[in-house]
């Protein structure tokens, strides 16, 4: 780890201050990606302003038929909250099933979302129910805001407050995972809202996608066996250690249809 | 209990062989490219179903308790039984331990579209 100056502002306000001054300042949330990055000396920012000291940034809260999550929230509490898992049990058992209970406890919505890693999970759920992201500059739909590889709609000195999520008729997260690493191979998040059907797959390419061909099948028929036949194309997928872009291919129609399955 | 634990351990070890465990070096550069847990799959307990152990007790003749070896037996049996189980299944012998779900799925996938090939 190279050196670096430490912050743990108490406002959002200030926390957005000092990385407007300084370009190689980092945001620290979770730290369940940059600090292991900062220990393998791949990523040396000047300064960390931590983000857990700020109330305002944490816990899940209904808000006008929507249920919010603060940026700052660990997954291990959207999993457990009452309130999410009653009103959108597909979010729930996705926060549940990220990494294990070390990253669970400590990784948070708000450092996952502005990471955008390509196999994350929270990025289909936010894409699949068409939730907002709150900064603390503005409001941006899912649909603008994951725009490729580790790239989001953020701009310089801008932080995600929290998350708004609609409550959708019925949802479910399934999950083909890396069985190393627990990230996803492959992630698929349907759900019917009051949008229309929406189907947000992560894991399998550069960024979270939908697949409007699905969506569409699903919006006359909300069955497995209405998407079976929908193939993706593989060519702009990931090809790893784990799985190549034409298995993970395979793979969406088939977690898609699980998650149909899974969500009734 | 320990000689059932051991044989547990043995047992997943076997799994990992048989399904999981990879060691892979980026043929360019020589480098260990599952140098960490995050690529390298070790098995966990959720991988595993319950086991249910047997034994069959003889002392060993050679030393005054009777003591022998147990642990490895497990991890001995286990590739073999799993590896037996895929390559009956998928009706071919040609698969290399680690049989990993891709892997599976790809021989799947040829004894459905012979022709394809």
């Amino acid at each position: 780890m190279y050196q670096f100056d430490y912050h743990r502002p108490t406002s959002l306000d200030e926390a957005a201050q000092i990385l407007s001054q300084d370009d190689e300042a980092s945001l620290l949330a979770g730290g369940q990606t940059l600090l292991p990055t900062m220990k393998q000396r791949l990523a040396a920012p000047s300064q960390l302003v931590d983000l857990s000291g700020i109330a305002e940034l944490k816990g899940v809260r209904e808000e006008g038929g929507q249920i919010v999550v603060g940026a700052m929230t660990p997954h291990d509490t959207v999993a457990n909250d009452k309130t999410v898992q009653a009103k959108i049990p597909g979010l729930a058992h996705l926060a549940g099933a990220i990494g294990d209970p070390q990253v669970r406890n400590r990784g948070t919505i708000g450092g996952s979302l502005a990471n955008n890693d390509p196999a994350s999970d929270y990025p289909g759920a936010v894409l699949g129910l068409g939730a907002t992201v709150r900064t603390n500059k503005r409001e941006i739909p899912a649909d603008d805001f994951f725009q490729g590889l580790f790239e989001t709609a953020l701009e310089e000195g801008e932080l995600i407050k929290e998350v708004a999520f609609p409550v959708p008729q019925k949802s479910a997260y399934a999950k083909f995972h890396n069985p190393a690493s627990r990230y996803a191979i492959v992630g698929a998040f349907v759900a019917q809202t009051d949008g229309g059907v929406r189907v947000a797959i992560t894991g399998a390419g550069p960024c979270v996608f939908r697949v409007p061909e699905m969506e569409q099948a699903l919006s006359s028929n909300w069955s497995a066996d209405a998407i079976k036949d929908i193939k993706v194309s593989a060519d702009e997928f990931n090809t790893d250690l784990h799985a190549s872009a034409d298995y993970r291919a395979h793979l969406v129609t088939v977690m898609a249809k699980r998650a149909v399955q899974a969500a009734g | 209990m320990i000689v059932e634990g051991q044989v547990h351990g043995g047992i997943a070890q076997g799994v990992g062989q048989a399904l999981l465990e990879s060691a892979v070096y980026d043929p360019d550069s020589g480098q260990l490219v599952t140098g960490s847990y995050q690529d390298y799959t070790m098995p966990r307990a959720d991988d595993l179903p319950s086991f249910r152990v047997g034994m069959t007790e003889t002392p060993c003749p050679h030393n005054p308790v009777g003591a022998k070896g147990c642990g490895e037996a497990g991890a001995i049996a286990a590739p073999a039984a799993l590896m037996n189980a895929i390559t009956d299944a998928l009706g071919t012998e040609d698969i290399q331990m680690p049989a990993t779900r891709e892997k599976v799925w790809r021989l799947a996938q040829q004894r459905l579209a012979p022709a394809a090939e």
